[in-house]
């Protein structure tokens, strides 16, 4: 079973500058999707507000702000992370995105990982006295064929 | 139940460490209650509120065994997994597009 989500691709840039280009121009950059909007009334213009305890947030047409999610982590060039919750989402329910950024020769690897739930952290598992062993298997199934998706797709890029 | 509720009830109810054990348990086949409890370590009210969370959210659902019609087991529900899987596509083909778009983006700009 899944529940997250991996995409990458390579770009002709070098980190820092992928990671500004992500963060700084996503107004710019982001395509608004007709089949899964971030709100009922569109995409709006994204933009990062600030770095970690920051805010990503969208401006939709009539001038509102909403909130996408929380900056949790912001490392130039190398790592960004943030909360994302779509309006539609229930009250107490938020995902969590995190984006990598690896210099590959003279290009950057930039992979997103949506996860549909946070994930375990150590000391609950050693507290309740069970391994996540099963689930983490299966996660890691599931990147693995990606990965072999992505390759290919990479390759005919 | 509406796909985007549906949605919201699968991952509101896999959240929980716990029940995300019991749906993984569930997967491999059907258990009774007292089973998943031992397995996780945990007393029976507590066992029986995380089922009932995940009864509601449609991942779970109460059948009988063929030998006996008194055994109450839980089991997985196919239909329930559907929402999730949905969300995954759907996030999947996003970010897909989004990062093609930021590629274009980035690489036009040099």
């Amino acid at each position: 079973m899944s529940s997250s989500v991996l995409v990458a691709l390579r770009v002709k840039a070098d980190p820092d500058i992928a990671f500004d280009v992500f963060t700084q121009e996503i107004g710019e950059w982001w395509r608004p999707d007709s089949l899964f909007q971030i709100t009922p009334r569109g995409d709006g213009v994204l933009a990062f507000e600030g770095e970690e305890g920051g805010r990503l947030v969208t401006r939709l047409a009539s001038g509102k702000i909403y909130e996408i999610g929380k900056v949790t982590e912001w490392r130039r060039g190398e790592r960004l992370g943030f909360t994302w919750r779509q309006a539609t989402f229930a009250p107490d329910l938020s995902t969590r995105v995190e984006v990598k950024f690896e210099s590959v020769g003279e290009e950057t690897r930039v992979t997103v990982s949506h996860f549909g739930w946070t994930s375990v952290p150590r000391e609950h598992v050693a507290r309740h006295g069970f391994p996540d062993r099963i689930t983490q298997l299966r996660a890691a199934d599931w990147w693995r064929r990606s990965l072999v998706a992505l390759q290919k797709k990479m390759e005919t890029q | 139940m509406s796909a985007r509720r549906s949605l919201d009830a699968t991952l509101a109810a896999l959240a929980d460490p716990s029940r995300r054990r019991v749906v993984e348990l569930l997967g491999a086949r059907p258990h009774r209650a007292g089973e998943l409890a031992e397995a996780l370590g945990l007393s029976a009210p507590a066992m029986s509120r995380h089922l009932k969370a995940l009864k509601q959210s449609g991942l779970v659902e109460e059948a009988h065994p063929d030998f006996d019609a008194r055994v109450r087991v839980y089991a997985l529900k196919r239909e329930g997994l559907s929402a999730l899987k949905t969300w995954v596509d759907r996030t999947e083909t996003m970010w897909t597009s989004q990062l093609s778009a930021f590629k274009a983006h980035v690489e036009k700009r040099r």
